[in-house]
């Protein structure tokens, strides 16, 4: 048995010394032995982290707040969370018997494979984040996940995190009965509404089937809610964020004020776990804080390229977080010309009906000067903004190496919001454009 | 000159994107100078669909679906005097299935459905939804195109008197018996998502017509620029090699 993890462990010490990431360390263990996340002997910590937005963020946060407090921790930090990737991580930080060599694991989860693994990777912790409408042709209906999540967490004993903001995720306390529940929230602040048109998910009381009512939207369907029959939404968090100052960036949890990397409201919901997790494990927010205050997101979001002039790229990956993206975007003043990159991959979801469900028509407005849209569904992108009214703003270049070259050209500050399979690549040609400037 | 349309349960059977129909149904006719009107109309809501030159029913999910269901049924005569009353009907994936006879579920139990049609939905094993692009080849206003669309659906829909289109790619009313949807004069019922309209604009302009009929008789559309859109769907044919 050893002989196998030697080999996966062989092959992962060459491939990394080459410059090398990626899961195929784990794909091999994996296939020569389907049982081979099991054999793992975990750390004494171990925090999964799911939900459909914010994983990677919060994972990462986690972790360098872990670390910031002296823990020794491993992690997935790039968002490989399928299975081949858990094994990956877990292979290239274990001794030759299997033994985690940490004191901490936090690993971020595919929400729909979770199930798989739950039980696998012993945790000690499980924070979920929230659930939206996305990728539906690869995830099944919104409603079977959360009932799989219910299903894995019935007899967990544990720490459950959960945003108590989100109908879809506090719906897990009613059936994990035997797990120690911490709730995290967010207050009432300058971006809260009382009305919205992208709640499209948790319309209903999960226990009664009577509308929710909302107090506010903080976003998509997060919000302080309640079944006025049943009192589901009435919640008593352990970690309440109050005063958000956008401009400042900061905010007040627990009579402390904390900083934010990004002054987005999703991010401070990513804040907001992550010290309900330092909460629960007894560990000083003050790690978590001067975490906050130094993390630079990677990989995609919100990650700058000196081009000609800056660009801005975004990840997307479904409407809610589109509709996010889409908010920072024209918040930013001055004239900019935008690229969307809409791929139908496996993993982007073979579907893009979802672009429907998004609201395109917030880019309708004249700081915003031509829109290119590229990918292997550039012209079904083109459509949604004819649609919305902004056909003379649009351009076609399918080939993403030339739609780059067109943004640099172009001389203007711009951003670039990609579907995942288009991520990567987009960053390469970036990064690539960029040379010529430095 | 103006249309009005109906598009019901637009807050419960909004899946993939279905409302998109509705945008370019009114882009479409507002390019012809005619005014477009889209009403909603929700569980509870008093509305006289005869009132309504077009009746939109999109998919939902089967929570939604059965929330309703029982608002649906009540209206059942009241959709009846309409399709007398010549209002035209624009009905996607669940709301498909709901004009039909009955729909069968997993556990075997039967669902009646508004029964205004003889096809009936039978749901299949849960590993085998019909799920993926999907490429037809239908007739309307005497014109034969082709047509492209997403379909997401475990339901078989069996006994289709007049199917809407004939397969070229993907799977249809059930798996493999080569048909798509429900037409006849009034009503186009359809299980192709993505949403419809957007990339098959033939389709959306004799949609439009089909509602204008009830109050102005034949109307020429004058014809738009579709190049975005003759795109899109070339190339979504081109891949499915249904088109060289």
């Amino acid at each position: 048995m050893g002989l196998r993890l030697k080999v996966v462990q062989s092959v992962y010490s060459v491939l990394h010394k080459s410059g090398r990431g990626g899961s195929f360390p784990g794909v091999l263990g994996l296939k020569m032995d389907p049982h081979f996340l099991e054999k793992f002997q975990m750390p004494k910590i171990v925090v999964l982290v799911t939900g459909t937005n914010g994983k990677t963020t919060t994972s990462n946060l986690i972790a360098e707040s872990l670390r910031e407090a002296g823990l020794k921790t491993i992690n997935n930090r790039r968002g490989d969370n399928l299975n081949v990737g858990i094994a990956t991580l877990l292979a290239a930080n274990s001794d030759s018997h299997f033994r985690v060599q940490a004191d901490a694991a936090v690993i971020e989860v595919d929400e729909l494979t979770v199930y798989r693994q739950f039980a696998n990777l012993h945790p000690t912790h499980f924070v979920v984040n929230n659930f939206f409408r996305d990728q539906l042709d690869r995830a099944g209906e919104m409603e079977t996940i959360i009932r799989k999540i219910q299903e894995v967490t019935k007899d967990f004993e544990g720490h459950l995190i959960l945003n108590g903001d989100d109908p879809n995720v506090l719906r897990i306390c009613d059936t994990a009965k035997k797990a120690q529940i911490h709730l995290f929230s967010v207050g009432r602040n300058s971006i809260s509404e009382t009305v919205t048109n992208e709640a499209s998910e948790g319309k209903f009381c999960p226990r009664c089937g009577r509308p929710l009512k909302y107090e506010y939207y903080q976003y998509s369907h997060i919000g302080r809610f309640l079944c006025e029959a049943d009192g589901f939404g009435r919640i008593e968090p352990d970690v309440l964020v109050t005063d958000i100052d956008f401009a400042h960036r900061t905010f007040t949890a627990g009579g402390r004020i904390f900083s934010s990397f990004i002054n987005t409201i999703y991010a401070i919901y990513n804040c907001a776990a992550v010290l309900t997790v330092m909460k629960s494990l007894g560990l000083d927010p003050e790690c978590a804080d001067r975490v906050f205050r130094t993390f630079v997101l990677k990989e995609g979001r919100n990650e700058v390229f000196q081009l000609s002039r800056p660009s801005v790229i975004n990840l997307v990956k479904n409407p809610t977080g589109a509709n996010e993206v889409m908010k920072y975007i024209v918040s930013v003043p001055g004239d900019k010309n935008l690229l969307i990159l809409l791929n139908d991959n496996d993993q982007d979801g073979h579907d893009v009906s979802w672009i429907w469900d998004a609201h395109f028509e917030r880019l309708n407005q004249p700081e915003i000067k031509t829109i290119v849209c590229s990918g292997r569904r550039a012209y079904d992108m083109a459509l949604r903004l004819k649609y919305e009214g902004m056909e003379d703003r649009i351009k076609v270049i399918e080939d993403a190496e030339k739609a780059v070259e067109w943004l640099d050209e172009a001389n203007m500050p711009s951003h670039v919001i990609a579907t995942y399979t288009a991520l990567h690549s987009t960053r390469a040609i970036l990064r690539k454009a960029e040379q010529k400037w430095i | 000159m103006d249309i009005k349309i109906l598009w019901m349960y637009h807050d419960l059977m909004d899946l993939y994107g279905d409302k998109g129909n509705t945008e370019v149904l009114r882009y479409r006719s507002e390019k012809r100078g005619i005014q477009c009107i889209v009403d909603t109309c929700t569980i509870g809501e008093e509305k006289d669909i005869r009132d309504y030159d077009l009746f939109f029913l999109g998919g939902g999910a089967d929570r939604e679906q059965q929330l309703i269901f029982d608002d649906l049924l009540k209206r059942k005569d009241n959709i009846r005097e309409a399709m007398d009353a010549k209002t035209a009907f624009l009905l996607i994936c669940g709301g498909y299935q709901l004009f039909g006879k009955y729909y069968k579920d997993q556990d075997g139990t039967v669902i009646d459905g508004l029964g205004f049609f003889d096809y009936y939905t039978e749901s299949s094993d849960r590993d085998h939804r019909c799920i993926g692009n999907i490429a037809v080849e239908t007739t309307m206003d005497n014109e034969t195109f082709q047509a492209v669309g997403f379909e997401n659906h475990g339901g078989q829909t069996r006994n289709v008197a007049s199917p809407f289109a004939r397969v070229l790619y993907g799977h249809g009313n059930t798996y493999s018996d080569g048909t798509e949807g429900f037409m006849n004069d009034q009503v186009l019922a359809t299980y192709m998502h993505g949403p419809l309209l957007p990339k098959n604009p033939r389709i959306a302009d004799a949609i439009l017509k089909r509602a204008l009929r009830k109050r102005y008789g034949e109307v020429a559309l004058a014809p738009l620029d579709d190049t975005l859109e003759d795109k899109a769907r070339e190339i979504m044919l081109k891949r499915l090699k249904v088109k060289k």
